[in-house]
C-alpha cells in the first residue's frame, strides 16, 4: 500500500496546529514571564527564561492578599455551584415529572432569564445588600450566585431528565415511594453525571466571575480572586512578571479541572445536539 | 464566560412536555415544594431586580428626595456622549460573531473529516474559553501595549506598519477587544459545531461523494445546510456574549479607555451606577441593554420553537 | 430497606455538613465586621481598615505605612489596622461604591480640596476639627487645601511638587545646554525638536490611568489665569470653559501630539511605568513628583537629572506659581465606628520619628512644620524642597469637581492623546461634561457655587 501523503493534509494540519499555538501562547506567555525576575523580563521579554525562578510565585503567596483571595473564591466559588445545583436539581424534577400551575410560564422565564446579563440586576441587589448590612461579606456574592447559576442549571437538569425512563418511576410509585423518595432514591443517582457537569459548569462560572465581586466585596479580607487580581495589577503595574504569576496562580485551577473533566465539559456542552 | 456557556444548544425542548400520564391525582403538592427555593432564588435574583431596575429608570434623586420624572433619564441618556459611544460600541463588536462563527466552523469541517488527532486539536482549541477573562485581560494588557510583545514580534519580523498601538490608539482598541473577544469564543464555537457535525448521518456525505461532489461541494450543499439550526442559536448566543458579558475584558484591558472609546454597554451600566452616583442614567442604561438582549432573546425562543418543528 | 436507611442517612449527613460548613464560613465572615460594634470610648482599642493611596506619587510609601501600622500594633496592641491599598484608576470609584454601600473603610483617601469636599458635602466625612486638637492640626502644612466651614477635614501626609524634569545627559547628547530646563514655551517646542532630530524621545508620559490630560490643565493650562477664582468660576457656571484663557492648554497638548513630541505608548502605558521608562533614559523630559524623583535620587541616577518650573507659557499670575499640593489626604469616614481610634492613629503619622522616618525612606518631605529641612542633603531634593515651600503654590486639578475631573480633563485628553479628538472637540466635550456635572450633581453644583463665592 502506498501512504500518500496529501498536500492538503499538511496544510491543513500546519493550520490547525497554528490555531492551537494562537489559542495556547498567551497563557504560555504567562506562565514563561511568570517565571523570570524583573530584570530578566526587561532584557527579554519574548524569550523563554534562563534561569527560571519561582521567587515571583513565593512573593505572591507569601503577600497575605493573594491567599486570603483564593480562599475566598474557592469558598463562594463551591458554596454557590452547590448550593445552586441542590436547588434545581428538585425544581427539575418537578418540571419533568410533575404537574403544577404555571409551569409553562415558569420554565420560558427561566429560559429568558439565562441570557439576562447580571449588570442589570446589580444595583438593586447591591441595594437590598446593603440594608441587610452584607456587603464585604461573602454571603452577598454567594446569594447572587446561586441566583444567577439557576436558570441554566434547571435548564440543563431539565434537559437531562427527560431521558429517564418513566417505567421506573411508575415502579418506584408501586413500591410506595413518595416523589422526595423516588428523586432521591432513583432520579438523584441517574443524573448524577449530568450533576457532576453542572457543577464544573458552575464552578467555573463563579470562579471567573468578575463584576459581582467587585462590587460586593472591597475589602481585602472579603475580596475574590479575580477582583483581587485586577487590584494587585494596579499595585505591581510596573512588576509584569509578579503580577502574571498571580494571573497564572488564578488559571491553574481550571487547567485542573479541565484536565480532570474535559470530557464531562465537551459532553455538557454538547447535551442535546442531534439525536 | 457568560450566556454561552449556559445554553446548551437543544433541538428536542420547546416547552416541558406534559407530564407522565397516570402519575397523580391532580391538585399534587408536591411540584410546589420542589420548586419553592427556586421560585425564591430566582424572585430575589431576578424578578425583583428586574422590576426595580425598570422603575428607577423613571425616577431621579435630588436633593436627597426621589421623584417620578418620567422619561427624563432616558433623554438624559440618549444626550450623553459617553452612552451613544457605548451602545455603538457594543454594536460594532457584533461583527465579532460573524468571524467566530465562521472560524470555528471552519475549523469545526476540518476536524469532522477525520482528521488525526482532532480529539487533540478540539481540547486545545477550547482553554481560552474557560480561562478567566481577568487573567486573560491582565495579559493581553501586556501584549498588546505600544511596545509590549505583539510590536516586538511584529517589528522582529519586518512587519512595522502592523506594531500599530493597539490598545492605545482611540481608533483601534475596540478592533483589539474585538480579537481578543474572538480568541477566547473560538474554542465554544468549535466544540458546538463539531458534536453537531458528527451526530449527522454520513449517508448522505458518502452518497454526494459517489456522485462525484469534491469535498467543497459536499460541504456546502449537504453538511452545512443539515447544521443550520445550530448554527442560527450559535450566533443567537455569541450576540448576547458579545452585547452584554465583555465587562471583564474591557475592564482589565482598557478601563473602558482610551478615553471613553472602547466603553460598552455593561461597562457604562456599572460606572454610572457605582462610580459616578447616577443611578437614573444607570438604570435607564439597563433598560436599554434590556430591551437590546430582549430581542436576541425573542429571537433566540423563536430559532427554538422553530426548532421544535423541524 | 436497609440501602435506604443508609442513603438516607448518608444524605443527611451530606446536608447537615454542608450547613454547617455554612454556617461557620457566615461566622467567619461576620467575625471580622462586628468587631466594629464592640469600639469603646478608649481610643486604643478596635479595629480600623485604612484605605491607602499614595505608591504613583511616593514609590515606597506603601512599605511605609504597612511598617508604620506594624509599629502602631506594637504600641497599642489592642488596636489592629487593616491597610488597603488603592489603584489610581480606580481611587474615586472604589470609595464612591463603598459609601453607598456605607461600609468599609474608617479611613479614606481621596485626592485634596474638590474629591475631599465633596464626599465632605455629601456627609460622607467626619471633621477633623473636634477629634484632633487645634494644637495638633496647626502644625500640618497645606490645611487650607481641606478647610470648609471653618473646619479641617482631612490630613495631609506629604507635601508633593510636581516638577519639570529633564535628563542631562540626553539633553547633551541633543546639543542643549543641560545646566536649565526650557524657560519658555517656543524654547521647549525648539528644544523638543532637536531632541527628536537626535533621535530622541522628547517627552515621556504614561496616560493609561488619564491623570496627565488633568496634570497639563494644572501644570500649563493655568498660566493663562491670574487667580484660581478665575478657574472655579468655570465650574461654577460663570464663565464658559470654551474660551480660549480656560481651554487653550488643550491645543497646546494637541501639538504636542500632532508634532510627535510625546511617547509613542503615551496612551497604552500607566504613568509609573512611564516614569521607570523615563528613569532609564528612555526620553528627556516629564513631569513627575517628588517622591518619584526622591526614589530616582535613592537609586544613584540623582546627577542625571535636572528639576525646575514648568516652561512659562502663559502671562497670567499664576504662571508665576509653582505645582505643589499635599495631593493627597486622609479622613475619616462619617460611618465608621471607630473615629476616635482613626483620629489617635492618624496624630501619631505626624509624630516627629515618623517624620523623619518617612524623609529617610521615601525621601518625600512631609506635610508638617516640625520637619526639619536640615535634613534635606540631597542637591536635588533640597532643590525641590525650596520650590515646594515658596509662597505661592497650586495645583489646580484640586478644584474640579470629581466627576468633571475623571469623566472630562482626564478622559477626553485621553481621548485627545489617542488620536481620535481634536483639541476643538476636546474642548466642547469637557464643556459639556462640566454642563452635564451640573445638570446630574445639582447639589454638589449648588455647594460648590456657594464655596466658590466664599
Amino acid at each position: 500500500m502506498i501512504r500518500r501523503i496529501k498536500i492538503g493534509s499538511v496544510v491543513k494540519h500546519a493550520f490547525l496546529v497554528l490555531v492551537c499555538v494562537a489559542s495556547l501562547y498567551p497563557i504560555w506567555f504567562i506562565l514563561q514571564t511568570s517565571l523570570k525576575t524583573n530584570a530578566a523580563y526587561e532584557l527579554s521579554p519574548l524569550g523563554l527564561p534562563i534561569h527560571s525562578t519561582a521567587s515571583n510565585y513565593l512573593q505572591v503567596i507569601r503577600s497575605m492578599a493573594v491567599p486570603r483571595w483564593a480562599w475566598n473564591s474557592l469558598i463562594v466559588t463551591l458554596i454557590s455551584a452547590t448550593l445552586s445545583t441542590a436547588i434545581a436539581l428538585p425544581a427539575g424534577y418537578a418540571f419533568v415529572f410533575g404537574r403544577f400551575r404555571g409551569r409553562s410560564t415558569l420554565f420560558n422565564s427561566n429560559v429568558a432569564f439565562m441570557v439576562i446579563p447580571p449588570v442589570v440586576l446589580l444595583a438593586p441587589i447591591f441595594t437590598v445588600m446593603v440594608n441587610v448590612h452584607l456587603i464585604n461579606r461573602l454571603p452577598s456574592v454567594i446569594i447572587f450566585y446561586v441566583g444567577l447559576f439557576l436558570p441554566f442549571s434547571v435548564f440543563f437538569i431539565t434537559n437531562f431528565m427527560r431521558t429517564i425512563p418513566v417505567e421506573l418511576l411508575e415502579a418506584a410509585r408501586m413500591d410506595g415511594l413518595s416523589p422526595f423518595g423516588t428523586l432521591r432514591l432513583i432520579v438523584a443517582p441517574l443524573t448524577s453525571p449530568a450533576l457532576f457537569t453542572l457543577m464544573l459548569v458552575n464552578i467555573i462560572y463563579g470562579w471567573n466571575e468578575l463584576l459581582i465581586a467587585l462590587v460586593f466585596l472591597q475589602d481585602d479580607k472579603s475580596r475574590t480572586l479575580m477582583a483581587g487580581l485586577s487590584v494587585f495589577q494596579g499595585r505591581y503595574v510596573t512588576q509584569q512578571p509578579l503580577v502574571m504569576a498571580g494571573s497564572f496562580l488564578s488559571i491553574v485551577p481550571i487547567l485542573l479541572l479541565y484536565a480532570f473533566g474535559q470530557r464531562f465539559f465537551v459532553k455538557g456542552l454538547t447535551a442535546g445536539i442531534g439525536k | 464566560m457568560g450566556p454561552a456557556v449556559h445554553t446548551t444548544v437543544d433541538r428536542t425542548i420547546v416547552a416541558p412536555s406534559p407530564p407522565v400520564k397516570g402519575r397523580r391525582s391532580r391538585g399534587d403538592s408536591w411540584p410546589y415544594v420542589f420548586i419553592l427555593p427556586m421560585v425564591v432564588c430566582l424572585g430575589l435574583v431576578f424578578a425583583y431586580p428586574l422590576i426595580t431596575v425598570i422603575r428607577n429608570s423613571f425616577y431621579s434623586t435630588s436633593m436627597g428626595e426621589t421623584t417620578f420624572s418620567g422619561l427624563e433619564n432616558y433623554r438624559s441618556l440618549f444626550q450623553d456622549p459617553v452612552f451613544m459611544t457605548s451602545l455603538f460600541n457594543s454594536l460594532k463588536l457584533l461583527a465579532v460573531v460573524p468571524v467566530v462563527t465562521v472560524v470555528a466552523m471552519t475549523i469545526a469541517l476540518m476536524l469532522y473529516e477525520g482528521t488525526k488527532g482532532w480529539r487533540a486539536y478540539r481540547l486545545m482549541v477550547f482553554v481560552p474559553y474557560i480561562i478567566p477573562a481577568t487573567a486573560i485581560g491582565i495579559s493581553f494588557s501586556y501584549l498588546l501595549q505600544q511596545n509590549g510583545i505583539l510590536n516586538i514580534t511584529l517589528r522582529g519580523l519586518s512587519l512595522d506598519f502592523l506594531a500599530l498601538d493597539w490598545i492605545g490608539n482611540s481608533n483601534i482598541v475596540l478592533f483589539s477587544i474585538g480579537g481578543v473577544l474572538v480568541w477566547t469564543q473560538l474554542g465554544f464555537g468549535v466544540v458546538v459545531f463539531t458534536a453537531s457535525l458528527l451526530s449527522l448521518p454520513r449517508e448522505l456525505s458518502e452518497a454526494a461523494a459517489i456522485d462525484g461532489a469534491t469535498r467543497w461541494q459536499t460541504n456546502r450543499l449537504v453538511v452545512l445546510p443539515q447544521v443550520r439550526g445550530t448554527v442560527e442559536f450559535f450566533l443567537v448566543l455569541q450576540a448576547i456574549q458579545v452585547i452584554a458579558w465583555t465587562f471583564p475584558y474591557v475592564y482589565v484591558l482598557t478601563h473602558g479607555g482610551p478615553g471613553n472609546a472602547s466603553s460598552v454597554m455593561d461597562l457604562y451600566v456599572w460606572r454610572y451606577a457605582f462610580q459616578y452616583s447616577s443611578p437614573g442614567l444607570s438604570s435607564a442604561a439597563a433598560v436599554v441593554l434590556l430591551l437590546i438582549s430582549g430581542v436576541l432573546i425573542a429571537i433566540y425562543t423563536r430559532l427554538r420553537a422553530k426548532q421544535g418543528e423541524r | 430497606m436497609q440501602v435506604n436507611h443508609i442513603w438516607r442517612s448518608k444524605r443527611r449527613l451530606a446536608f447537615a455538613s454542608a450547613a454547617a460548613v455554612f454556617v461557620l464560613i457566615l461566622g467567619a465572615c461576620s467575625g471580622s465586621s462586628d468587631q466594629g460594634s464592640q469600639a469603646s470610648g478608649d481610643p486604643y482599642t478596635g479595629s480600623l481598615t485604612y484605605w491607602f493611596w499614595g505608591e504613583s506619587d511616593v514609590p515606597g510609601s506603601t512599605a511605609w505605612m504597612q511598617a508604620a501600622v506594624s509599629r502602631y500594633e506594637g504600641l497599642h496592641p489592642g488596636i489592629h489596622i487593616e491597610l488597603v491599598p488603592q489603584a489610581t484608576q480606580t481611587l474615586q470609584g472604589a470609595f464612591q461604591t463603598a459609601a453607598q454601600a456605607k461600609t468599609g473603610p474608617d479611613i479614606a483617601m481621596q485626592w485634596a480640596t474638590l474629591p475631599v469636599l465633596t464626599p465632605v458635602w455629601r456627609g460622607q466625612v467626619a471633621p477633623l476639627t473636634g477629634l484632633i486638637p487645634e494644637s495638633e492640626l496647626s502644625q500640618w502644612l497645606n490645611t487650607q487645601e481641606n478647610t470648609y466651614q471653618d473646619k479641617v477635614w482631612a490630613m495631609p501626609l506629604y507635601l508633593l511638587g510636581v516638577p519639570f524634569v529633564w535628563n542631562k545627559e540626553l539633553f547633551e547628547k541633543a546639543g542643549l545646554d543641560s545646566t536649565h530646563g526650557p524657560q519658555t514655551w517656543d524654547e521647549f517646542l525648539a528644544d523638543c525638536a532637536k531632541l527628536k532630530a537626535a533621535g530622541i524621545t522628547p517627552i515621556t508620559v504614561g496616560d493609561k490611568e488619564g491623570a496627565f490630560g488633568s496634570w497639563f490643565q494644572s501644570v500649563v493650562g493655568t498660566q493663562t489665569l491670574d487667580s484660581i477664582e478665575e478657574l472655579q468660576a468655570v465650574y461654577a457656571g460663570k464663565a464658559d470653559f470654551s474660551d480660549p484663557k480656560y481651554s487653550g492648554y488643550l491645543t497646546r497638548l494637541a501639538e504636542l501630539k500632532d508634532k510627535g513630541y510625546l511617547s509613542s505608548d503615551v496612551a497604552s502605558v500607566e504613568a509609573t511605568q512611564a516614569w521607570q521608562n523615563f528613569a532609564q533614559g528612555k526620553g528627556a523630559m516629564t513631569w513627575a513628583t517628588d517622591g518619584n524623583v526622591a526614589a530616582w535620587v535613592k537609586q544613584g541616577l540623582g546627577s542625571k537629572f535636572g528639576v525646575g518650573k514648568t516652561p512659562l507659557v502663559g502671562t497670567g499670575k499664576l504662571a508665576q506659581y509653582y505645582d505643589a499640593t499635599q495631593s493627597i489626604s486622609a479622613f475619616i469616614t462619617s460611618w465608621s465606628a471607630e473615629k476616635a481610634q482613626a483620629a489617635a492613629f492618624l496624630t501619631w503619622l505626624h509624630t516627629p520619628e515618623n517624620l523623619t522616618s518617612w524623609y529617610t525612606t521615601t525621601g518625600a518631605f512631609p506635610a508638617d512644620k516640625r520637619f526639619d529641612p536640615s535634613v534635606v542633603k540631597d542637591p536635588v531634593m533640597a532643590q525641590l524642597y525650596k520650590l515646594d515651600t515658596l509662597p505661592n503654590q497650586l495645583w489646580a486639578e484640586n478644584y474640579a469637581p470629581p466627576q468633571v475631573d475623571d469623566q472630562g480633563l482626564r478622559t477626553v485628553a485621553q481621548a485627545l492623546l489617542a488620536g481620535s479628538t481634536s483639541a476643538s472637540d476636546a474642548t466642547s466635550q469637557i464643556a459639556g461634561i462640566i454642563k452635564a456635572w451640573q445638570t446630574q450633581q445639582p447639589d454638589d453644583f449648588k455647594t460648590y457655587a456657594k464655596w466658590a463665592e466664599g
